[in-house]
C-alpha cells in the first residue's frame, strides 16, 4: 500500500508543479558542440530571437517525423530570429552516422551533439522527442514530450505566439 | 517518509528562491497474472544558481522492473564552473574519443550503469582542454535471473584526457588506471589492475570526416594473500576504431572499421573470465541500431573483447521527398579456430585485417535497406524496410585435417606335434603394426541462425487532427545445428577422430537440425508477425492495439494458461464476456499470440500518461550495444506517467 501512496504523492506534487505558471524559468547557459565541430552556448543561440530545442536520435521514429516540420519552421521564421537546435543523443557507438543522416535530409537547423546525455539530463530531455521553446531572454515558454502526427500545428502555434509576443515588446 | 519530506522541502525551497530549476518525474507501474509486478518512481531535479549546477535523482522502486529495490537518493552531482575551470563532484558520466577507453552512461532499460562516483576537474582554454576523473564505479551484471543482477565488478579508477583542437583537426591523449574487485561466480573475488592508454584524432572537412582511435590495455592480477605482490601481466590487448564519412550533395556514405582484441576465447565469456575489456569501455558496435521490434529481437550480441568488422551505410534522399538508407556490416572474431579434439582448440591468425567468413570465427552479417517519406500532400507517411542477417552462434567442433590410422595385422601360424601318439596343434599369433595412407578428416559442427524481416508502416494524418497508423512486421527465421564431414566423435584413447565409415574415409555427411520447436515437434522455420493499428488525435491522445504472433519457439514451448479480454475481443470469442470463459484450458487460437492495447494521453503539453493492458512477448532487447533478455509479460497492466517541469 505504501508504494501506491508514494506514487500518488509523486503524481499530485508533480501536477501542482507542472501548471503553466511554473513555465518561465530561465534556461541555463549550457555549452555544446555542434555537428560541424563548432562550440557554442545556448545563450549565444538566443542572441537574435527565440529558440526551439528538440532532443532526437537516428533510431527514434517520431523524432524523424517531427524534424521535417521543425526544419521548415527554422527556415520560415529565420527572418524573425527564430532558430531550431536539434540535440542529438546517439551514443558514441552510432555517432558516425548522424552527419550522414542530416546531410541526406538537407536539414538547415543547428544540430548539437550530446552523446552521453549530459545536456539532456540537465534539461530533462531524456524522453524523445522533447521540445523546449525558449524566448529571446532565455525564459522557457513551452515544453512538450512526444509527438503525435498532427501536433506540428500546435508546435507552429506556439512558435507564432512567442514571435508575436516578441514583436509587441519591441 | 523523512526522505520524501526532505525532497519536497528542497523542491519548495527551490520554488521560493531565485534559483532556476527544472525537474522530471517518471512513474511506472506494472502487474501481470504471473507475478511480474513492479513499481518504479524517479524524480530528477536540476538546479542552477550562477556558476553552480546541481542534480539529484531520487528513486523509490519496490521492486523495479529490473535491478534492486531502492528508496533513496540514487544519483547526485554538483558542478561549479569558474572561468576556464570546471569541477564536478558526485555521479559523473564522461566519454572520451568514441568510447574505446571511456564511455559512461546510465541505461535504465538494460540496467547498465558504469558511471563513476567521484571527482572531475576540467580545464578548457581555447583549443586546449585537460580533464581528470577519479572515483569508484560499481557495475552490476546479470546472471540467469532476468530481472535481478547477479554479480558486481567494482573499479577504483582514475583517468586523464588531453585534447587539442586546431582548426578542423583534433588530437586527444587518454589514460586510465583501475583497480578492480571482480566478483566471480565460483571462488573468491579477483583483484585486477588495469592500465589503458589511448590516442585519437579527427579531421572535419566539408565533404569528408575522419576519426581514428587506438587503445592499448594491460591487466595484472594480484594473487597473494595480502594483495601486495603483483604477478606478471594477466592479459594484454588493444582496440582500434576508424570512421570515414564522405558526403556528396544530399548523399552521405559512412564507413567504419573496428578491431577489438582485448582477449580471445573460443567459448562464451563468463563472470569468471576477467582481465579483459572492462565495463568503462563501451565502444562502437558497427551494427544497425534498430527501431523495429522484430529486428531488435535478432540483434547480434557484440563481443567487445574479440571482434573485428566493417560497416558501410549510405543515406540519401530521392527527389527531395523520400529518405533512402542502406546498410551492410560484417563482423567476426579476430582468429579462425580449430578443434584438435572437442576440448582443445588452437587459433590461427587471419590473413588480413578484414573479418573472416569461416564459421569457426563466428561471423555475423547484416544488411538493412529502408525507404520512407511523405506523399499525398504530406498527409501520408510511409516506411518500408528490409533487413536480413546471418550469425554463427557457436562451434561445437571444427576440425579439418589429415589423420593416419594405425593398422593391426594378425597372422596365425599353426603347427602339429606328435606327443606320445597324440597330435597336438600349436598356434602362434603375430601382430604386425602398420600405418594407413594419410586420409582427410572433417569433423565440424556449428550453430547458425538466419533471418529476414520486412517492417512497414503507414500513417495518414487528417486535416482535423486525427491520424490513423498501421504497422506490420514480418520475419522468417531459421536456427540450425549443422554437422558436416566424415567424423562425428573423438576417441580420447586413440587420440584420433572416429570416422563414420572406417572402411571408406571419403564417405561424408551433412545434417541440418533445426533448433525451433512447438510442443516437442521440430519446426524448420520460425515465422514472426506483428501488426499494430494506431488511432490518434493531436495533441491529446493516441490509442494503439498490437498483436504479435510466433509459430515456434527457440526452446521449450511456453503455455499461456490465461487469455485476456483484449485477446478475446480480437479473436471474436464472445463467450469470454458471457461468463463461459475456460480459464484452465484456453482456446488454441490464443496460444503463440500476444495482444495488447495502449492508450497514451497528454494531460498537458509536458505531462503524459499511458496505460497498457494485455500481453507482451519477451525476448532480446538491445540498447547502447548492451543486450538483455526480457521476460514475457502475460495478461497484465502497465501504467506510466512522465512529466517535465
Amino acid at each position: 500500500m505504501r508504494k501506491y501512496l508514494f506514487t500518488l504523492l509523486f503524481l499530485s506534487k508533480s501536477v501542482m508543479f507542472a501548471t503553466d505558471s511554473d513555465l518561465g524559468s530561465k534556461i541555463p547557459d549550457l555549452r555544446l558542440k555542434l555537428l560541424n565541430g563548432q562550440k557554442i552556448t545556448i545563450h549565444e543561440l538566443l542572441k537574435d530571437g527565440p529558440l526551439m530545442i528538440d532532443f532526437w536520435a537516428t533510431w527514434c521514429k517520431p523524432c524523424k517525423k517531427v524534424m521535417k516540420y521543425l526544419d521548415q519552421y527554422h527556415q520560415d521564421y529565420a527572418d524573425q530570429g527564430f532558430k531550431v537546435l536539434m540535440i542529438n543523443q546517439d551514443t558514441p557507438r552510432s555517432l558516425g552516422k548522424v552527419k550522414s543522416y542530416i546531410r541526406s535530409q538537407n536539414h538547415q537547423f543547428f544540430v548539437g551533439l550530446d552523446p552521453n546525455k549530459k545536456i539532456a539530463k540537465k534539461l530533462n530531455g531524456q524522453v524523445m522527442p522533447t521540445m523546449i521553446l525558449v524566448d529571446k531572454d532565455g525564459f522557457i515558454k513551452w515544453r512538450h514530450q512526444g509527438y503525435i502526427p498532427g501536433e506540428e500545428v500546435e508546435i507552429e502555434k506556439q512558435i507564432k505566439l512567442i514571435l508575436e509576443s516578441q514583436a509587441s515588446e519591441s | 517518509m523523512k526522505k520524501i519530506i526532505l525532497c519536497l522541502t528542497i523542491c519548495s525551497v527551490l520554488v521560493a528562491n531565485d534559483i532556476d530549476f527544472n525537474a522530471a518525474l517518471t512513474a511506472n507501474y506494472g502487474d501481470s497474472y504471473d507475478f511480474y509486478s513492479y513499481s518504479e518512481n524517479r524524480l530528477d531535479l536540476n538546479f542552477f544558481y550562477n556558476d553552480l549546477q546541481g542534480w539529484v535523482q531520487y528513486e523509490y522502486s519496490n521492486p523495479p522492473d529490473v535491478g534492486f529495490p531502492i528508496n533513496d537518493i540514487r544519483k547526485f552531482r554538483i558542478e561549479y564552473t569558474l572561468d576556464d575551470f570546471t569541477i564536478k563532484f558526485g555521479d559523473i558520466y564522461e566519454f572520451w574519443g568514441r568510447g574505446l577507453l571511456l564511455n559512461q552512461f546510465d541505461d535504465q532499460m538494460t540496467n547498465y550503469d558504469n558511471g563513476t562516483r567521484g571527482l572531475f576537474v576540467g580545464y578548457s582554454n581555447g583549443p586546449l582542454s585537460l580533464n581528470h576523473l577519479n572515483g569508484n564505479s560499481s557495475v552490476w551484471l546479470f546472471g540467469s535471473d532476468l530481472r535481478k543482477p547477479y554479480y558486481n565488478n567494482s573499479h577504483n579508477m582514475s583517468g586523464n584526457q588531453i585534447q587539442y583542437d586546431w582548426n578542423s583537426f583534433s588530437l586527444g591523449l587518454t589514460q586510465i588506471q583501475s583497480n578492480e574487485v571482480h566478483q566471480k561466480l565460483f571462488g573468491d573475488d579477483a583483484y585486477v589492475n588495469h592500465k589503458m592508454k589511448g590516442v585519437y584524432g579527427s579531421w572535419l572537412a566539408t565533404n569528408i570526416d575522419l576519426f581514428i582511435e587506438y587503445v592499448d590495455k594491460i591487466s595484472t592480477e594480484k594473487t597473494d594473500f595480502f594483495q601486495e605482490v603483483a604477478h606478471d601481466s594477466l592479459k594484454k590487448g588493444h582496440g582500434i576504431y576508424g570512421n570515414l564519412n564522405l558526403y556528396l550533395g544530399s548523399w552521405g556514405l559512412s564507413t567504419e572499421y573496428k578491431r577489438y582484441a582485448f582477449d580471445k576465447s573460443h567459448s562464451d565469456f563468463t563472470a569468471d573470465d576477467y582481465g579483459n575489456r572492462i565495463e568503462l569501455q563501451m565502444m562502437p558496435t558497427l551494427g544497425k541500431e534498430q527501431n523495429s521490434t522484430l529486428l531488435g529481437r535478432v540483434s547480434h550480441n557484440y563481443n567487445f573483447n574479440d571482434e573485428r568488422g566493417v560497416q558501410v551505410e549510405l543515406n540519401g534522399s530521392l527527389f527531395n521527398r523520400f529518405t533512402v538508407s542502406a546498410q551492410y556490416s560484417h563482423l567476426s572474431r579476430n582468429k579462425d579456430w580449430k578443434s584438435l579434439n572437442p576440448l582443445d582448440w588452437v587459433d590461427k591468425s587471419l590473413d588480413n585485417y578484414l573479418p573472416s567468413s569461416n564459421p569457426s570465427a563466428l561471423p555475423y552479417w547484416e544488411n538493412y535497406e529502408e525507404i520512407s517519406g511523405f506523399v499525398w500532400g504530406d498527409n501520408l507517411y510511409f516506411k518500408l524496410g528490409h533487413g536480413s542477417n546471418q550469425e554463427v552462434f557457436k562451434t561445437m567442433r571444427y576440425f579439418d585435417g589429415m589423420q593416419i590410422s594405425t593398422i593391426f595385422t594378425e597372422s596365425w601360424v599353426k603347427d602339429t606335434t606328435d606327443f606320445y601318439g597324440y597330435m597336438i596343434i600349436d598356434s602362434t599369433v603375430t601382430i604386425d603394426t602398420s600405418f594407413s595412407v594419410p586420409f582427410g578428416v572433417e569433423a565440424k559442427m556449428w550453430q547458425v541462425a538466419k533471418s529476414f524481416t520486412i517492417p512497414m508502416e503507414l500513417n495518414y494524418t487528417f486535416d482535423n487532427g486525427y491520424s490513423l497508423g498501421v504497422g506490420f512486421q514480418y520475419q522468417e527465421r531459421t536456427k540450425k545445428n549443422i554437422s558436416k564431414g566424415n567424423a562425428i566423435s573423438y576417441s580420447n584413447s586413440d587420440s584420433s577422430w572416429i570416422l563414420i565409415n572406417p572402411e571408406n574415409p571419403d564417405s561424408s555427411f551433412e545434417t541440418h537440425v533445426t533448433q525451433f520447436s512447438l510442443n516437442g515437434e521440430k519446426v524448420n522455420t520460425q515465422y514472426n508477425r506483428m501488426i499494430y493499428v494506431t488511432l490518434s488525435k493531436a495533441p491529446r491522445w493516441s490509442f494503439t492495439i498490437t498483436q504479435d504472433w510466433a509459430n515456434a519457439f527457440d526452446g521449450p514451448t511456453t503455455v499461456d494458461p490465461y487469455y485476456n479480454p483484449v485477446e478475446a475481443l480480437v479473436f471474436g470469442d464472445l463467450k469470454y464476456f458471457t461468463g463461459d470463459r475456460n480459464p484452465t484450458d484456453p482456446p488454441p487460437f490464443i496460444q503463440k499470440k500476444w495482444v495488447s492495447a495502449e492508450l497514451a494521453y497528454n494531460l498537458t503539453s509536458s505531462q503524459r500518461i499511458s496505460i497498457m493492458y494485455g500481453s507482451i512477448q519477451g525476448g532480446l532487447f538491445c540498447s547502447n550495444g548492451i543486450c538483455r533478455l526480457i521476460a514475457p509479460f502475460n495478461d497484465g497492466i502497465k501504467f506510466s506517467y512522465s512529466a517535465i517541469f
